[in-house]
């Protein structure tokens, strides 16, 4: 188990001095290999609030996180001195979502080793790594000497997700990696949280808006509403399910246009299709 | 990083808060101008009074203004001690002498130990250390048995008791009447009557409107950059920047790497905001109308009298009239 919430509930309070209940009582475990997790929920429902409890960048007000064996919890500093919160956030990478928070050095190179060299790993070796890391995200090693300011939107995204990368983490989670992006950079960039997912069996946790994204690549979906966890399981059976109007969230393309043929031609497809192929084939059953 | 409120402002309904800014900003300065005016103790502690019995009359509570004084507080010392010790005249008030011997001088590092221990605990840190000196100071004088390795005598003047004292009441009547019109005015009352309070300095320059609105758009943008600041601690800590458990040397690197961002988003906010603003067809210099429109009414007119009679009596006790 790496990542366990045991009755977290989280509580801030805004520049008007009223008190926000970010998170009410949840309660997940994630496992450190082979997760594609997709979190969802519409805005201000403490998606993002969650994934820093990820990595003990925020405590919770009130229950635990265990994270790679470390519990961590309200007055973990008081009370456990010895503690060190610091390497957790190299275990669990979180990539912000937005780039303009964390971009800061001369040049992309010195920016990706940035993180590395923070958790001791040494400068060549963090170069090397920034080397691989920047053509996994789909630019190239000319990238490096330029400055982190005058790229585009999407090339700054891909850039801070090269600096997590560059990290090695066990666990990514990344807080909405395709907004900004065009669809071809979206669609490359989850191509390759695929691959991370698929041949280094790393849990991959992100948060979208995109249905599509959803039911296309995630293996489990957790949907947020209002702070509370309210749906944890599969993608099929979350869009079967009655409770999508009321937590806001609408359905993936395919599904809709399969209904939508059902409805209009008045058949009935044995099962729900999953990619256009598919919805070809069950077509083609029926006529 | 949450709790910190903008301005010092406290709601409440006494003719203070329902003054009009301009009136108050008015008034503040030529009650300043009166205790500025003033040059003798007893007429400053009459005018120290008259500022208690309209905080009595406004309905503001004194442990305010006390809060108010806090940071002032070390000055306030400052200028006490250095007066009272420094001013010379001619025949003295008291002196006592200071003497070091081996005994005292033990005691005294006794003193400073336990000082140095429970100062910690101490809520009121500055007002016992004040009070360790002190003690210190009677300790060497009364009590020097053994023979003395150092002397010192201090001597007190009447002259800088009353100088201190004067300048002190002085500091205080200042503060606490400033403290008056931020604890009752809006932060953003406060700068429209600010804007037309220095409208008259137009001829020579100094655009007020300009200003205030450099001002209220400050004023607006504190909670949005510390939100953003908070924001880019957390993304650079999730790079592994230690703000709590990290090396001193590290420091350093930490702070640029939280300051370049806040910089570039500041930029970045105020460009948005610019353009905005041309959006909406704001042009620098040009007559605007108001949704809070200010307004003068008799309690006004009352106060800025009252103003003026403190101020025409201060010169009048500079006069030789008043020493007749």
């Amino acid at each position: 188990m790496a990542i366990e919430f045991r009755g977290v509930n989280f509580h801030y309070k805004g520049m008007d001095q009223t008190d926000y209940h970010a998170l009410k009582d949840i309660n997940l475990k994630i496992e450190a290999k082979g997760e594609f997790i997709a979190l969802i929920g519409e805005t201000g429902s403490g998606k993002s609030t969650l994934v820093q409890h990820m990595n003990a960048l925020v405590r919770p007000t009130s229950g635990d996180v265990t994270i790679y064996g470390v519990k961590v919890y309200k007055d973990v500093k008081k009370k456990n001195t010895k503690v060190r919160l610091n390497p957790l956030r190299q275990k669990v990478g979180l990539v912000f979502q937005f780039p303009d928070y964390q971009l800061f050095e001369e040049t992309v190179q010195k920016d990706i080793i940035f993180g590395p060299k923070n958790f001791g790993v040494p400068e060549k070796e963090a170069i090397e790594r920034a080397k691989d890391v920047i053509k996994l995200v789909g630019l190239d090693e000319t990238y490096l000497e330029r400055s982190p300011f005058n790229l585009s939107g999407g090339e700054k995204k891909r850039v801070s997700i090269a600096g997590i990368l560059a990290m090695e983490p066990d666990i990514l989670v990344l807080d909405e990696p395709t907004s900004g992006l065009d669809p071809k950079g979206r669609d490359s960039l989850l191509q390759l949280f695929t691959d991370i997912h698929q041949k280094l069996g790393s849990t991959v946790v992100i948060i979208t808006h995109d249905m599509n994204i959803v039911y296309k690549y995630a293996n489990r979906v957790l949907v947020m509403n209002q702070g509370s966890l309210v749906y944890d399981g599969t993608a099929g059976k979350l869009f079967k399910s009655k409770h999508l109007e009321e937590w806001n969230l609408d359905l993936p393309e395919i599904i809709e246009i399969s209904r939508n043929l059902q409805e209009k031609l008045g058949i009935k497809f044995k099962e729900t299709p999953h990619s256009i192929d598919h919805l070809y084939e069950l077509i083609k059953e029926e006529l | 990083m949450n709790n910190i409120i903008i301005g010092q402002y406290v709601p409440g309904t006494s003719f203070l808060y329902r003054m009009d800014p301009r009136s108050k900003i008015l008034a503040l300065i030529v009650l300043m101008a009166s205790a500025f005016v003033i040059n003798d103790i007893e007429v400053m502690v009459g005018m120290l009074v008259v500022v208690l019995i309209i905080l009595k009359l406004g309905g503001i509570p004194i442990i305010r203004i006390l809060r108010g004084l806090k940071p002032v507080l070390i000055l306030l010392t400052f200028t006490f001690v250095f007066q009272l010790l420094f001013v010379k005249g001619e025949t003295t008030l008291f002196d006592f002498t200071m003497s070091l011997t081996p005994i005292n001088t033990a005691i005294m590092i006794a003193i400073i130990t336990l000082w140095w221990l429970i100062r910690k605990k101490v809520r009121t840190r500055f007002l016992f250390t004040i009070f360790t000196a002190a003690g210190i100071m009677t300790m060497l004088s009364l009590y020097s048995p053994g023979t003395s390795f150092s002397m010192s005598t201090v001597e007190i003047y009447p002259e800088g008791l009353y100088g201190a004292l004067y300048i002190m009441t002085r500091l205080i009547v200042i503060i606490t009447l400033s403290t008056i019109l931020t604890l009752t005015t809006k932060p953003t009352d406060l700068n429209l009557g600010l804007e037309k309070v220095l409208k008259p300095f137009k001829y020579i320059g100094l655009n007020a409107e300009e200003l205030a609105m450099i001002i209220s758009i400050a004023l607006r943008y504190i909670p949005t950059l510390l939100d953003e600041a908070n924001k880019i601690m957390l993304a650079q800590a999730s790079r592994g920047v230690d703000f709590s458990e990290g090396k001193f040397k590290d420091k350093v690197m930490q702070i640029i790497s939280l300051l370049v961002p806040m910089f570039i988003i500041s930029f970045k906010r105020s460009d948005e905001l610019a353009n905005a603003m041309e959006a909406r067809n704001f042009i620098p210099g040009k007559v605007r109308t108001r949704i809070h429109t200010l307004s003068w009414h008799t309690t006004d007119t009352y106060v800025m009298m009252f103003a003026f009679i403190m101020l025409a009596l201060a010169i009048f006790t500079r006069t030789s009239l008043w020493t007749l």
